[in-house]
């Protein structure tokens, strides 16, 4: 049964736009954020830089390697597949003929095809974090990326969280995993459009003006002297407190999140990826996510995790990769030419992957089953030096034979586009030892 | 309500004559006090040392001249004194008073400043004319660490940095010698050209390099590393002497604010031999706000009064330095009564600080606060009322009077099955208790009531820690095998029992020698060999097994050696252990043991926080030497007294709560406001996820439901921390993932706000039809033939008190009267939606959300 997103005039966050529109403002996750970083995000507000964003699209499953970004011309026809590499618009460069026109951005987009570090298990925190999920288990395991970077650099926008997953509830969990705070604890989760915290957000039996008559009741009783207290958490709330309101008559994340707000040419040109052709227990191929995902890091959110799809192609693999394929080559190259135009490219790190790449003998179902052993990456803009791809494997694809690329040295790369320098961050875990973000550096060919 | 006022006598002026004078006079003249006091010692100087000894061209020495006073504060005064040798040329001193030496021979150093009588040191050279050989371990080794080339950020961590691998903060110095010097194909070091080796040039910066410049060419540690390359890399002796013990010189200081003070380290070695080490030891501050410190060891405080401590580290050895910085001086009778030991230590350092401590509470203040402390809950109607009745009936208002009627208080609370549901929480979450499904939620429940019945029974922590960590049988005869299915391997094992009953944090000597403390990995497995025997087996019911221990020998593999270790506990000898014997037993034997130096004060202090709001030691679970308590005295004093009550708790907690200083008002007075750590005014808290629940429950007359659980159920009352509440995790409650209690969070964020402010949680509970909101609307006595707002005028001033009782524990002000009046008069139309906004108000306020 299919019905989980609902009908047809749902979005991909399960909502009709209809209730996007009446629920007024978004609001947070857990925890949101602390004082500190209200202040930081204010300080950082008033500066007006652009800030730097990552939209990490997970193909959940497992992307066939072999299908994508490299085509194994010289292999047998048991392992080379029905596709044919194509011409790229940077001389040298092929990739797989269903991505046509990722191929005219080649220059703007990076494909490594020498993925290494992967284990066969349907994991998604390789591609979050870089690290398993057994990886310091006992205090809560490794923070993903979104969190890590919500700990350490706070919210752009005081009224907006840093760090956006747009996943949907899959039945296999790792395939909607937006990205786990680990350590860091609930307060730097993800923000989920569906959770818990968005209920805050509507004004419910009170209206705006019994709000006020109870805020100003509450400034004349609350007379209590501030400063008795100086760890900050009182004059954390009161700060919070009035930010409350702002978000309450200011909407800007929910905006981002309505595409009715959107030109629909643009939405149009995204494509909504439907018919949604998955399996039953993996994500849909929502092309929409993509072009929310752009409008989320606009409003100032750091980082959106998504899921694209469900790649787990045991059977008819070639099928799955023409249809997913196919929608992902239109909203990708969307988003690449939507980010460049508003000239946030060079800011925003696109990076799109899965858990492992896939056998490179085709199986009795037209399928590929798991594979370990190499796995590919595309990535683009985020002021990286683009147009280049990295790495090979041998003449089967089924193993790396130039340029082993961990999964951790992309985590690393993303970090550095961020801002973050992964050689001297640490963040202090529960147990009070420093702890790094990866233990790799960044991709010297890219940075 | 009558209550009496609070005593004015608590009002403190330090300084009454000089009330008026500006802040900065005051502290001057504060300053000036203790010279003036002491006028026969001011003329004095005094060395640190009566001899000094500088032994070949390596050795460094560092004067430390002090005013000489016997008593009373001294100062450093060696960078203002000018220094005359006689012979000359013997030593050089530059300008921060740093000796090296020039030529074998002795000279006089006399030290001369305005006003004092000059002092002499005697310095003694001595240089060999062959050049001394470099030990790898005792001189090269150091340099790594103070340049930092050793830290887990750049060569020190697992992998290395490109390609160049040291061990973690040089903790291995045979693993670092092979590594520079075996595995190093020629560039890296070159003998015949000690300066073009890699080494030496990227550390100076003439080649590129990752971490940057290092060092200066023209250093003393670049000319040791290229002495040692130029002598073809010696290991040295391996029988040369070692450190065994690192030494401060002062320890404990008092400094003024915005001053200086030179630190001096000496090395003692294995053959009883020292040497001066202030340049070449590591130095880190415990408060960068109060104080900073010099890679020399100059250490200077800053504008802010109180204690801060300043390490010093070398080669696995620590060395902590104590400044207490003082505010002023206190009057004699500015200090409150001291009740017993805990009093004294408090007030002993407030005396040090001059710091003048913040009046008495008064008691509806004092009967929330405790009542919340100890039991987790607000004060009821009823309790409110006893307090003003026992107020009222008494027939004086002396200091006994009031401490003898909150001694009641306490002991009343101890007794309630409130304070163990309270504890319960707070250990339940810490010893990890949890269930992830229906199968897991028995074991998880009768653990819960085994901590509770424990603290109910006033079982002694020491036999309570005994029962959890030797625990065998499954969750139905003994509950306490749950923490062992909750904490499923050695290594976390015998880390939470590290953390949580001795305060030491073990998980780094796991992989390497624990950088800020004497742990190695050797210590660490010694300690993981006493859970070596435990086995998990089936049990009875699905999903809850059966612990066992093995017999046979104890042991635990060490993971570079492989060697098999025996139990040993930290400090301790060998457990000379017989097969049959379970090797728990002696670790529960040695932790518990009266002497133990870690169980007693770990436990104290964690409860001390639990009521201070800041532990002597923060966090309260990392008793490092590196770092000490705020009031050493103090925690001597509760470990002290935990012991000799046979580790009662409830005694510790009547001996936390009946003391002045747990007495004292929130409120601070212009001297105190600063005050972060000494306790001189009770520090407010923010009510946690638990109670701030229970709390507005009980205020608004509504209850939160629970899943599986019965209706009425209050959240302190959970048996762990698994139950879905949107509100309990936004208000930090812990997952109970790990032992530490940083996991429970009081910080504020802005999700909390906007679910206090407009959540469909809270508006229900305001707005159900059992609430209290409901049922004050209904007016009683309505007399018809008067206005809807006089009605109001006349009935609601009785419902406005019941509400501040409720919430706040006592009668609102004249002026909270008014407001609260008049918003119900202005809209007697809609008076139940104006009396769900009271509450509204009530419960939003700072007053009601913290524990003051």
């Amino acid at each position: 049964m299919l019905q989980f997103l609902g009908g047809s005039d749902r979005l991909c966050s399960g909502l009709s736009r209809r209730s996007f529109l009446s629920i007024g403002s978004l609001c947070f996750g857990m925890g949101g954020f602390t004082l500190s970083d209200l202040l930081r995000a204010e300080d950082a507000a008033g500066k007006k830089n652009s800030h730097k964003g990552l939209i990490n699209i997970f193909l959940g499953g497992g992307a066939p390697h072999q299908d994508m970004w490299e085509i194994k011309t010289e292999a047998p026809s048991e392992i080379r597949g029905e596709f044919s590499p194509i011409s790229t618009n940077v001389p040298g460069i092929q990739i797989g003929e269903v991505f046509q026109q990722l191929a005219q951005r080649m220059d703007k987009s990076v494909v490594i095809r020498s993925v290494v570090g992967c284990k066969d298990r349907h994991e998604s925190s390789q591609c979050m974090s870089g690290w398993f999920p057994d990886d310091l288990r006992a205090i809560g395991g490794r923070p993903s990326i979104g969190s890590a970077v919500a700990k350490l650099h706070g919210p752009a926008d005081p009224s907006v969280p840093p760090f956006v997953g747009l996943a949907n509830k899959t039945q296999h969990g790792p395939w909607s995993y937006s990205g786990d705070p680990g350590f860091l604890g609930a307060a730097y989760s993800a923000f989920k459009p569906d959770g818990p915290g968005m209920e805050n957000m509507k004004l419910h039996s009170i209206g705006l003006d019994r709000l006020r008559d109870r805020r100003k009741l509450l400034t004349s009783l609350d007379t209590m002297r501030r400063d008795i207290d100086t760890t900050g958490i009182m004059a954390g709330m009161d700060a919070f407190e009035q930010k409350a309101l702002d978000v309450l008559t200011s909407s800007k994340l929910l905006d981002a999140l309505d595409l009715s707000k959107e030109d629909p040419k643009i939405v149009e040109r995204y494509g909504d990826g439907k018919p949604y052709k998955y399996q039953y227990d993996g994500a849909p191929t929502c092309n929409d996510h993509l072009l929310i995902a752009r409008r989320l890091i606009e409003a100032g959110v750091r980082v959106v995790s998504l899921s694209f799809g469900r790649w787990d192609s045991h059977g008819q693999n070639f099928d799955l990769v023409r249809d997913h394929g196919g929608k992902l080559d239109q909203c990708l190259s969307a988003l690449i030419d939507d980010l460049a135009v508003r000239g946030m490219l060079d800011d925003v790190t696109i990076v799109v992957w899965g858990e492992f790449g896939r056998t490179p003998k085709i199986n009795n179902n037209a399928g590929r089953d798991h594979w370990a052993q190499v796995n590919s990456a595309f990535l683009a803009g985020g002021g990286m030096r683009t147009g280049q791809a990295i790495g090979a494997t041998n003449r089967l694809g089924e193993y790396a034979t130039e340029r082993p690329v961990q999964m951790q040295e992309i985590i690393a790369t993303l970090y550095h586009n961020l801002g973050i320098n992964v050689a001297t961050t640490t963040i202090t875990d529960p147990t009070g030892r420093p702890q790094f973000l990866v233990d790799h550096e960044p991709i010297k060919e890219l940075i | 309500m009558a209550h009496p006022p609070i005593p004015e006598s608590s009002m403190i002026h330090p300084f009454p004559a000089l009330k008026s004078l500006p802040w900065t006079s005051v502290l001057l003249l504060a300053a000036l006090l203790p010279l003036v006091a002491h006028g026969e010692d001011a003329n004095r100087l005094r060395f640190d040392r009566t001899h000094l000894e500088l032994y070949g061209h390596d050795a460094r020495c560092q004067l430390l001249l002090s005013n000489g006073a016997e008593q009373g504060p001294q100062f450093d005064l060696t960078r203002s004194a000018r220094y005359e040798c006689s012979p000359p040329g013997i030593v050089a001193i530059d300008e921060l008073g740093l000796l090296s030496p020039i030529a074998s021979g002795t000279t006089t150093i006399t030290a001369f400043v305005d006003g004092k009588d000059p002092i002499a040191v005697q310095v003694q050279v001595q240089l060999s004319n062959v050049e001394e050989p470099i030990n790898f371990p005792n001189q090269i080794v150091p340099i790594f660490t103070k340049f930092g080339c050793n830290g887990g950020g750049c060569h020190g961590k697992i992998a290395g940095q490109n390609g160049f691998r040291l061990s973690l903060l040089g903790s291995e110095a045979k693993e670092d010698f092979e590594h520079l010097v075996r595995e190093t194909r020629g560039r890296r070091l070159f003998p015949a050209n000690p300066d073009s080796s890699l080494l030496l040039q990227k550390s100076v910066g003439t080649v590129p390099h990752g971490g940057g410049q290092r060092m200066d060419i023209d250093s003393h540690e670049y000319r040791v590393m290229r002495r040692w390359i130029a002598q073809a890399m010696p290991y040295g002796d391996e029988n040369a002497r070692r450190v065994v013990s690192i030494h401060v010189t002062p320890e404990a200081r008092q400094m003024v604010r915005n001053s200086d003070q030179q630190l001096v380290v000496v090395a003692t070695y294995s053959d009883g031999s020292t040497e001066d080490i202030t340049r070449t030891v590591q130095y880190e501050s415990n408060n960068l706000d109060m104080a900073e410190v010099t890679a020399g060891g100059l250490v200077r405080v800053r504008d802010y009064a109180g204690e801060v401590s300043i390490m010093a580290r070398y080669l696995g050895q620590v060395t902590v330095f104590r400044a207490s910085v003082p505010l002023g001086t206190l009057p004699a009778d500015a200090l409150p009564i001291a009740r017993g030991p805990i009093d004294q230590a408090v007030f002993a350092k407030l005396a040090a600080l001059g710091i003048p401590p913040s009046g008495l509470c008064d008691d509806a203040t004092y009967l929330r606060r405790v009542t919340l402390d100890i039991a987790g809950r607000l004060p009821t109607l009823a309790e409110v009322s006893e307090l003003q009745q026992s107020i009222l009936s008494a027939t004086d208002a002396t200091p006994e009077t009031v401490q003898r009627r909150r001694v009641a208080i306490v002991e009343r609370l101890l007794s309630s099955e409130d304070y163990a549901n309270y504890f319960a929480n707070k250990w339940s979450a810490i010893l990890r208790n949890n269930h992830t499904s229906e199968e897991t939620k028995f074991g998880a429940f009768a653990f819960h009531d085994w901590i509770k019945q424990s603290l109910f029974d006033n079982k002694p922590i020491d036999l309570f820690v005994r029962e959890l960590l030797t625990a065998t049988g499954d969750a139905e005869s003994n509950p306490a095998v749950v923490w062992f299915r909750q904490v499923t391997n050695t290594e976390s094992r015998i880390e939470d029992i590290s953390q949580l009953f001795l305060g030491q944090r073990l998980q780094c000597a796991r992989c390497h020698h624990h950088p800020y403390e004497k742990w190695a990995q050797q210590d660490y497995y010694q300690m993981a060999a006493f859970f070596s025997t435990v086995d998990r087996r089936e049990g009875n019911l699905p999903n809850e097994p059966r612990f066992i221990a093995r017999i046979g020998n104890a042991s635990a593999n060490h993971p570079k050696t492989g060697q098999a270790i025996q139990p040993a506990a930290l400090d301790a000898p060998k457990s000379d252990l017989a097969n049959f014997q379970d090797p728990r037993g002696a670790l529960a034997d040695w932790m518990t043991a009266p002497g133990n130096p870690f169980f007693a004060k770990s436990i104290a202090n964690r409860y001390w926080k639990h009521f201070l709001g800041r532990g002597l030691v923060e966090p309260e679970d990392d008793l490092r030497v590196t770092n000490p308590p705020s009031n050493l005295e103090l925690l001597d004093a509760l470990a002290q007294d935990l012991t000799q009550s046979s580790f009662d708790l409830k005694h510790l907690i009547q001996s936390i709560c009946t003391s002045t200083t747990y007495q004292l008002n929130a409120a601070a007075n212009e001297l105190n406001i600063r005050d972060t750590n000494c306790y001189s005014r009770f520090y407010p808290k923010r009510l946690t996820a638990e109670v701030l629940l229970d709390a507005i429950d009980d205020v608004v007359g509504s209850r939160s439901p629970f899943d599986g659980m019965p209706v009425g159920t209050r959240a302190v009352e959970l048996p762990d921390t698994s139950f879905a509440s949107y509100f309990l995790t936004v208000f930090g409650r812990p997952d109970s993932t790990t032992a530490c209690e940083c996991e429970r969070s009081t910080s504020s964020t802005l999700a909390q706000s906007l679910h206090l402010l407009n959540s469909k949680e809270m508006q229900t509970k305001l707005s159900f039809d059992g609430g209290r909101a409901v049922q004050w609307a209904k007016l009683p006595n309505i007399d018809a033939a008067l206005s809807p707002a006089e009605n109001i005028r006349r009935s609601a001033p009785q419902q406005i008190q019941e509400l501040y009782l409720r919430s706040l524990g006592r009668s609102p002000t004249d002026s909270e009267q008014t407001v609260a009046l008049e918003y119900l008069m202005q809209r007697s139309d809609r008076l139940r939606e104006a009396y769900e906004d009271l509450l509204w108000g009530i419960v939003n306020s700072k007053e009601f959300l913290f524990n003051h």
